[in-house]
């Protein structure tokens, strides 16, 4: 129980971390973000404590803003993905035989290619923008959502109860809110936060192809591609994004587990 | 096992002409002009229609699609709209890095992560067992290209001991020249790929530590290891195997960051360019052989599974999984739960949809 | 059982990726003339026709060191012979004679002939040409071949650029197939071979008419991003680069001995191009307040810290019509906001710049962007890709203000053209731009010419934000590099190798 409790206050520390430079970049940033006065290429100093880019905009500046997108891109492709994944699945589940093949055969083929290759498509072609690649994220996931929720739903409704509530003449709206949500809910959650970092590994790799978007609304991922051709002259900005992202997604992976480990009491420290 | 064969096959087939055509119309519906490429600043109106007309831009999409299915059923991938270079042969090329690249992270990472996944389990509560499953963890939250371009930076700028980036000009002519230039981008997919299965190690070898045929098994006088060997491998290795599939898929599809963070001439480089360039013939080509490479990788990876478990040769077709694997078993990776790669079972870390 | 092959399997991967990092390069050291040398660059050919949409790629590649044309752009920005031993022009400037090298032959080993000129030349005018050339040619009404070293070209009117134009057409055997992924050309090296996406090599020519390449051949090696590039060549992969995309990472080479920088020449102009044909881009007033209003030392500091050049007009230094005019519309607040009030918008208005998403045009646009707000104009930043650049400004002029790098030499002659993308429309400019193309005299034509350049900076047709600088980083092993590189072109021929 001890360990449990341990994963999820790590964890929870570890986002809140981020969250609340997101917060406060909202109210509070060192610098105006496309504010060059800075100098090229500034190391850390009391007026820059990051340091600046290669246009003399300050670095915290812009890494805090990146810790708004990283968040933005985690909730926003998980609300997509979700929302869909789980509409799909509960069709899918409730479908006749051959619809639910198909689109079972369907969703193998998808999960099997990466987010990445889908969102690089979307975002090559409709133009780099922190809304295309939320959506393109979102797109891939709720194919992974779809197949899990389907699999637990379909669970549940093999359930002898379940049956004796078919035969009473329950309707499938009913079904769904009465029995089958509340029961697959605890497993879809924790999977949506795995999601949630997948999502911004994703956005980030998506930023350092040069599919992101720009400075200075900049995702870490783009500021990471920026910063690594001065690497030898300037570490911190291939440096810190890095450790940024880091930080967040273990902290979410890790709420992910202690949520799971909570709710299900057998998996011992399945970390 | 026959039927099976078939069954698989006709599925794999079918998907891959589903696919094909999706590809085909989204591809289309995308905005964007292939002809723009061409085409310079300065380019008169003549000009600009004559580029059209020389990728057939200007044909209905219909035509355009029956055009290139013929070429497809003769097993030709058309010919590049940009380059003027056919793209069958490019691809070939192209695998020629992709696919050394894939297979050395994926079996550099297998070796890794089975001992260690094993230890991280059986170990679970000393403190090594713990520090191990902390790395895994700290593994899969590391982007991929973070690692590579740390890597270069450390190897290759200040050791010098590496190249940065590229691939020999004759590719596996020296075949030493070939691994040197293969050496940082196997081991920065290898790296990621390890932490994620040592994972997925750990979590089957912990099903089946607490599971009850090994505790009857000791309980009748086998001693740990051939408890281990006659039960515990065989069916920790069946989930394990589904994994594999996925990540081999993953990663080979994924290489498109790690060959940009090492300017690799390989698959996902010429997707990254011709997607850029609108070119529907190079897109198409990259995207079919990947779909290909996917389903086989599926189906291998279910075949393997079924001759590992005797219990699944008896189960319908390969891909409907865990839908009829029945009630009950509510949690994590177990023995027969599924014939399909099983990304997406309850509770477990999921790598099904990005690596990267 | 399976376990220890897997090990066995694993130590011998690992020993031998260990073994493959210890051998480190033999750099065997050669004479020069047998030397290879490794050059590294972005632009890789699109394809190796460069009136197919081979971009600026084919030309660094191929243009000089492959194919040649009857006359060839030095390094400098004179025009002299090549294939072209001399040439007459008739009293009336119609007719022009050239009289062909002799003992040239193709790659092939074809000989040269008057038709392979001729069939070239028509190549490039040909209905299905995609040659950015196309419409400077246009002039040329016959090509004909007396024999089989002269040809006569007649023109249905004067064309003092003649020479010029035709050093971008290349002459070509007229029997060749497949240009798009194969060469035929009279140059001192031929292809080898084109591994797209990575390397294209060059072999020195065994039977090339002139002087002999000064090394065994040139491998371009392609890299799409300028980080890869810049580690090559700091891991000695490549010799030198082509040119330097932003000047970051070039404290890495400047102080250090093994490597030279040097600071050449461009004719890439960074413009933000108004819609003259809009509002309120339609008032000189306007363009003259943003010209005014934008600081373009500071931008041009910002992205390329000491290098570049401001010009305030689109004429780069190496052409002969060249005049510093940044004092026209110099950088002057209160004279910006003077001016947008007598154009009627003292409150400032807004507008959409439609910003290339590649470098350097969306950290410009934010810069230009926080100089506006300061006369109270708010601009919109859209970025779009090149392919969309292409459809929407240039094709369908749907945009109020852009951004793009021209990159030829002398073309001004495009604010001539009232149906060109940014709308100029100035029948006195259209006048002087045809009046110099039919000048009897390069002195005639230069006049006339500048009188197109000061007009176009009065009326601020667009905002020449800076001149690109062109830098080439090289290992101070290497010499005989071309250093400005004009039109992205890159002779190798006289490259050694110590």
């Amino acid at each position: 129980m001890r360990r449990r409790s341990i994963t999820l206050a790590i964890g929870a520390v570890l986002v809140g971390i981020i969250l609340a430079t997101a917060v406060v970049s909202f109210f509070w940033l060192p610098y105006p973000p496309s504010d060059i006065g800075g100098g090229r290429l500034a190391p850390p100093s009391a007026a820059h404590l990051a340091g600046t880019d290669k246009l003399g905009r300050d670095l915290l500046t812009q890494l805090m803003i990146g810790a708004r997108i990283a968040l933005q891109v985690g909730a926003g492709s998980v609300a997509i993905g979700g929302v869909l994944g789980i509409a799909l699945g509960l069709a899918t589940a409730f479908a006749q035989r051959w619809l639910d093949d198909g689109l079972s055969a369907v969703l193998d083929v998808l999960i099997a290619f990466p987010t990445l290759l889908v969102a690089m498509l979307v975002v090559a072609a409709s133009g780099a923008s922190l809304g295309s690649a939320i959506l393109a994220i979102g797109l891939a996931m709720s194919a992974v959502v779809a197949r899990l929720t389907r699999i637990l739903a379909k669970r549940v409704l093999s359930l002898d109860y379940i049956t004796a509530a078919r035969v009473s003449g329950t309707r499938w709206p009913g079904l769904i809110l009465q029995h089958v949500l509340p029961n697959i809910w605890p497993t879809v959650v924790v999977n949506l936060a795995l999601q949630f970092g997948l999502a911004v590994l994703a956005e980030a790799s998506l930023s350092y192809l040069g599919l992101g978007s720009p400075p200075p609304n900049a995702s870490w991922g783009s500021i990471l591609q920026e910063a690594q051709g001065t690497v030898l002259v300037a570490p911190i900005g291939a440096v810190a994004p890095g450790v940024l992202l880091v930080v967040l997604v273990i902290g979410v992976n890790l709420v992910a587990d202690g949520l799971r480990d909570v709710g299900d009491p057998t998996r011992r420290g399945r970390a | 096992m026959v039927s099976y064969l078939i069954r698989r096959f006709a599925f794999l087939v079918v998907t891959l002409v589903l696919a094909s055509i999706v590809l085909f119309v989204l591809l289309r519906l995308l905005p964007g002009d292939p002809a723009n490429a061409l085409l310079s600043v300065g380019a008169t109106k003549e000009q600009i229609a004559s580029a059209r007309a020389d990728v057939g831009a200007d044909l209905p999409v219909i035509e355009q699609f029956v055009r290139w299915f013929s070429q497809l059923a003769r097993f030709d991938l058309g010919t590049s709209y940009i380059s003027g270079l056919p793209v069958g042969p490019e691809i070939a090329q192209r695998l020629v890095v992709t696919v050394p690249l894939t297979l050395l992270a994926f079996v550099l990472a297998v070796i890794i992560a089975v001992p260690v996944g094993f230890v991280a389990a059986y170990k679970s509560h000393r403190w090594y067992g713990v520090a191990l499953s902390a790395v895994s963890q700290l593994g899969i939250a590391v982007p991929v290209f973070w690692i590579g371009v740390l890597l270069v930076t450390f190897f290759a700028l200040r050791l010098q001991l590496l190249p940065a980036g590229g691939f020999p000009q004759d590719d596996w002519q020296d075949p030493a020249a070939a691994l040197r230039s293969l050496a940082l981008p196997v081991i920065t997919v290898a790296i990621v790929m390890a932490a994620s299965v040592t994972r997925y190690v750990r979590s089957a070898v912990l099903d089946v530590l607490g599971s009850d045929y090994l505790r009857s098994s000791r309980a009748l006088g086998a001693s740990f290891a051939e408890a281990m060997w006659r039960h515990g491998l065989r069916n920790a290795s069946v989930p394990v195997i589904s994994i594999l599939g996925i990540e081999l898929a993953t990663t080979f599809l994924g290489a498109v960051v790690v060959e940009s963070v090492f300017a690799l001439p390989g698959l996902g480089s010429m997707l990254l360019t011709s997607i850029a360039q609108h070119d529907y013939p190079d897109i198409q080509g990259v995207l079919f052989v990947s779909t290909f490479a996917v389903l086989i990788v599926g189906f291998l990876a279910d075949t393997a599974q079924r001759l590992v478990d005797p219990r699944l040769r008896a189960s319908v077709s390969g891909n409907r999984g865990g839908g009829s694997g029945g009630g009950g078993r509510r949690r994590g990776v177990g023995p027969a739960s599924t014939a399909v790669p099983v990304a997406a079972l309850p509770g477990t870390t999921d790598p099904g949809v990005v690596r990267s | 059982m399976k376990k220890k092959l897997g090990l066995a399997t694993g130590i011998a991967l690992v020993s031998a990726l260990a073994l493959a990092a210890c051998s480190g390069t033999s750099s065997s050291s050669t004479k020069p003339a047998d030397a290879t040398i490794n050059i590294g660059s972005v632009y890789e050919p699109q394809n190796l026709d460069n009136t197919a949409g081979g971009g600026q790629g084919v030309t660094e590649a191929l243009n000089g060191n492959v194919y040649e044309g009857l006359f060839r752009l030095t390094d400098t920005g004179k025009v002299e012979n090549l294939l072209a031993k001399s040439f007459k022009k008739s009293a009336d400037g119609l007719t022009y004679t050239f009289d062909l090298q002799s003992g040239v032959t193709f790659h092939s080993g074809a000989k040269l002939t008057s038709a392979d000129v001729k069939y070239s030349i028509e190549k490039v005018l040909a209905d299905d040409s995609q040659s950015a050339r196309k419409s400077s040619l246009a002039p040329i009404s016959s090509v004909s071949t007396p024999d089989d070293s002269t040809v006569v070209v007649k023109l249905s009117s004067r064309s003092i650029s003649l020479p010029y134009n035709l050093s971008y057409v290349w002459i070509i055997d007229s029997a060749a197939k497949n240009l798009k992924t194969s060469e035929d050309g009279t140059g001192p090296y031929e292809l080898d071979s084109w591994k797209r996406g990575s390397t294209l090599s060059l072999t020195k020519y065994k039977g090339y008419w002139g002087t002999a390449a000064k090394n065994a051949g040139v491998v371009f090696h392609y890299y799409s991003d300028a980080t890869a590039l810049n580690n090559a060549l700091l891991t000695n992969a490549v010799d030198v680069v082509t040119s330097e995309q932003s000047p970051d990472a070039l404290a890495q080479f400047t102080g250090n001995s093994s490597y030279k920088v040097t600071d050449g020449k461009s004719t890439t102009k960074l413009l933000l191009a108004f819609n003259d044909k809009v509002a309120p881009f339609n008032k000189v007033g306007v363009r003259k307040a943003i010209t005014s209003a934008i600081d373009n030392k500071q931008l041009l500091n910002s992205i390329w810290g000491d290098y570049g050049t401001l010009i305030g007009s689109m004429v780069p230094p190496t052409d002969p019509w060249y005049e510093d005019l940044t004092g026209v519309n110099p950088y002057d607040v209160t004279l910006a906001k003077k001016e947008l009030a007598a154009a009627g918008y003292a409150d400032g208005f807004t507008f959409t710049l439609d910003t290339p998403n590649y470098d350097p045009h969306p950290a410009a646009a934010q810069i230009i962007k926080s100089d506006l707000a300061k006369v109270g104009i708010t601009v919109k930043i859209n970025i779009i890709t090149p392919d969309t650049w292409y459809s929407k400004v240039y094709q369908k002029h749907d945009f109020q203000a852009t951004m793009q790098e021209h990159v030829n030499d002398r073309d001004v002659v495009f604010y001539g053209n009232p149906d060109f993308y940014w709308g100029y429309d100035n029948k006195q400019v259209t006048g002087w731009v045809d009046q110099a193309e039919q000048a009897s005299t390069t002195d005639e034509q230069t006049a006339l010419l500048k009188k197109v350049n000061t007009q176009i900076a009065d009326d601020a047709a667009s905002d020449w934000l800076y001149l690109y600088p062109q830098i080439v980083v090289a290992s101070s092993k290497l010499s005989g590099y071309p250093v400005n590189g004009l039109n992205s072109q890159f002779y190798a021929y006289d490259i050694v190798k110590k």
